[in-house]
């Protein structure tokens, strides 16, 4: 038997779910809802409501990859020190939310944020104005991060575990102070890490849809909700194809774009 | 040529990790120009006192002078020394050209005797392209260091280290990954640099070949203590106890007694030998070269034997000898067949004495 064959399940697997149903996107956004062939869906969308919608998503994807990126990276540079005892179960500690289903866990950060929630109920007792945080940008940010960043910390960890510490014996050797160690040679060395999480948290940040209606109650309304409702809704299948199909585009861009960063794909990707 | 001021001075240097001593006493002077080998096996301590001069280590007792001035507790990056190291470290982030001139970057124009940003950058320029030269790596800065073999990369890691002029070059087994020929060929390369250059070299190996070849002054360790320091003709000649025998070229090692000057008895036989200053009947380790073993006819020799086996080794034969007592190693140019009867002669001032070793 050749060995591409033992792929073959997978391959089944890929043609029924990944590739039949991207033809049907395909067509539903090249068509009206009688059958006939129009590019009325995308010129609909080009309307500044939807851009806006757009711009929200991407806006809200991008602040919580910076905040993933400057909360990973220095925990992700901790953990692979190696003077570190117990880094392994560190990292377990990381990776325990990831266990629990994501919904689950933005439900219970509903029951922190709200007017009656935790918080607002220990800054009570403690004698503190509330706070109202559910609705606001700043809840659906944290609960995106919260969500989202043992994918940032994860490649940069490995990235940076895997670096041998010569390397930065070397560096030092060379005439590099301990900051400039890091700013010369640790993180340039880590840029493939960084790479990996960067994708991993921005794109399903960017069509993230759960968090922002539950977090939000509703009010603040993302490129992942909008579809959703399209589809379910509004029962109109060729305007949220169109915008998957946008989505889609926009994606492959940014990964073409972050591909010239690390050519080699070295951080072992998932993307 | 090597000067007579003590560039550097290791002073009763010892070092624990945990429970376990690396360095016991340690005490050791490198001078100007010096090409210094340290010897022995693994876990010695031999790479363990080269981090301790790097920098990377503090000892747990005693201090390191350089120039006279204590740099124990000096971070690496402030000493004017460079390291060459094992797995050759280098960065795989920036091509060749960017590795070599990675020290002189971190330096300001002044401290390089320039006068503004773009003098220092040709200033970079030219002693990057002198180490390429150097190192016979021209036509090589622009490529990729993960494209390089094992004794390119070693290459790039000596005019790494080299382009910033240090006082001192440390290298830990730079020449452990390669090939024998390669190996023979930077060991020559590496000594013709370090007398161009000046720069006094301290080396790290536990190839006793390598230290005979390329050293001014061997010091052989062993379980964290110096055994010997000397040049390598004096260590080869004159060991000072039977683990330098031994570690240092092929030996065949016996226990005997001294029973007044320059009469050694050994192997149930009384031999003239050429030591002197032992108390009489005093224990002694009695070294023997295989190659100071005279093969003579079985009726004539001091000791006779049976050939037990023989090995082709290239300019030699090596023959195992059986005297019943004792199975010594010979080394002779003439074969003799196994199972044959052989006599063996050997000459007073290749018979050497050594005191036992206490055991540390």
């Amino acid at each position: 038997m050749k060995r591409s064959w033992y792929a073959s399940p997978y391959a089944l697997w890929m043609v029924l779910f990944t590739a039949v149903p991207l033809l049907f996107v395909c067509y539903y956004a090249f068509t009206d809802a009688s059958g006939a062939f129009t590019v009325g869906n995308f010129t609909k969308i080009a309307q500044p409501m939807y851009l806006l919608v757009l711009w929200d998503s991407v806006r809200l994807a991008f602040l919580c990859t910076v905040l993933c990126l400057l909360i990973g990276y220095p925990t992700a540079y901790f953990l692979s020190g190696r003077d570190l005892n117990h880094a392994q179960s560190l990292v377990v500690l990381i990776l325990v939310p990831m266990w629990m289903n994501f919904l689950l866990r933005t439900y219970a950060m509903m029951t922190l944020f709200e007017d009656n929630g935790v918080i607002n109920s220990l800054l009570e007792a403690v004698g503190l104005p509330r706070l109202h945080m559910i609705g606001t940008e700043g809840a659906v940010l944290t609960g995106m991060v919260y969500n989202f960043l043992p994918f940032m910390v994860l490649p940069i960890y490995t990235v940076l575990k895997k670096m041998d510490y010569s390397i930065i014996e070397a560096a030092e050797d060379l005439g590099c102070s301990p900051l400039r160690v890091v700013t010369r040679v640790v993180l340039p060395m880590s840029v493939p890490g960084v790479v990996s999480g960067v994708t991993m948290v921005f794109m399903p940040a960017v069509t993230t849809f759960a968090i922002s209606r539950l977090l939000s109650s509703g009010m603040i309304y993302l490129v992942g909700d909008m579809i959703e409702d399209y589809f379910i809704s509004m029962n109109n299948r060729n305007v949220g194809s169109s915008i998957s199909l946008v989505m889609l585009v926009l994606i492959i861009l940014s990964i073409g774009l972050l591909r010239k960063v690390d050519p080699d794909n070295s951080g072992g990707g998932l993307w | 040529m090597i000067q007579d001021t003590r560039l550097i001075e290791i002073k009763n240097v010892c070092k624990r990790f945990g429970e376990t001593e690396v360095l016991h006493d340690v005490n050791l002077y490198i001078r100007k120009c010096e090409f210094v080998t340290l010897l022995g096996p693994s876990g010695c301590g031999k790479t363990t006192l080269l981090r301790i001069l790097g920098g990377f280590e503090m000892p747990t007792s005693g201090e390191v002078l350089f120039e006279g001035k204590d740099v124990t507790a000096i971070p690496p990056y402030k000493r004017r020394i460079n390291t060459v190291f094992q797995k050759y470290a280098l960065f795989n982030h920036l091509n060749v050209y960017d590795n070599i001139a990675f020290g002189l970057k971190l330096k300001t124009p002044e401290q390089m005797g320039c006068k503004s940003k773009k003098e220092q950058k040709e200033e970079i320029h030219r002693r990057v392209m002198r180490m390429l030269k150097l190192v016979k790596m021209e036509g090589y800065e622009k490529r990729s260091t993960n494209a390089l073999s094992g004794g390119q990369q070693q290459r790039i890691a000596i005019a790494r280290a080299l382009v910033n002029e240090p006082e001192v070059l440390l290298l830990d087994e730079p020449l452990g990954a390669l090939d024998l020929k390669l190996r023979k060929e930077m060991q020559l390369e590496l000594k013709t640099m370090q007398q161009q250059l000046g720069i006094t070299f301290i080396y790290v190996t536990h190839d006793q070949e390598e230290a005979l070849t390329m050293s001014d002054t061997i010091a052989v360790m062993n379980g964290g203590r110096i055994q010997q320091i000397g040049d390598p003709k004096g260590i080869y000649d004159e060991p000072k106890n039977a683990f330098v025998a031994d570690f240092i070229g092929e030996s065949n090692i016996l226990d005997g007694v001294m029973l007044e000057d320059e009469l050694v008895k050994f192997h149930g036989t009384e031999f003239q030998c050429v030591d002197e200053g032992f108390a009489p009947d005093e224990p002694v380790d009695v070294v023997i070269r295989p190659e100071d073993i005279m093969i003579v006819g079985a009726d004539v020799g001091m000791l006779t034997g049976t050939v037990e086996s023989v090995i082709f080794k290239g300019v030699h034969y090596e023959m195992m000898v059986n005297t019943g007592a004792q199975r010594w190693k010979v080394h002779s140019t003439t074969m003799q067949p196994v199972g044959s009867q052989v006599g063996m002669t050997i000459v007073p001032y290749n018979i050497h004495i050594m005191r036992k070793q206490k055991e540390a």
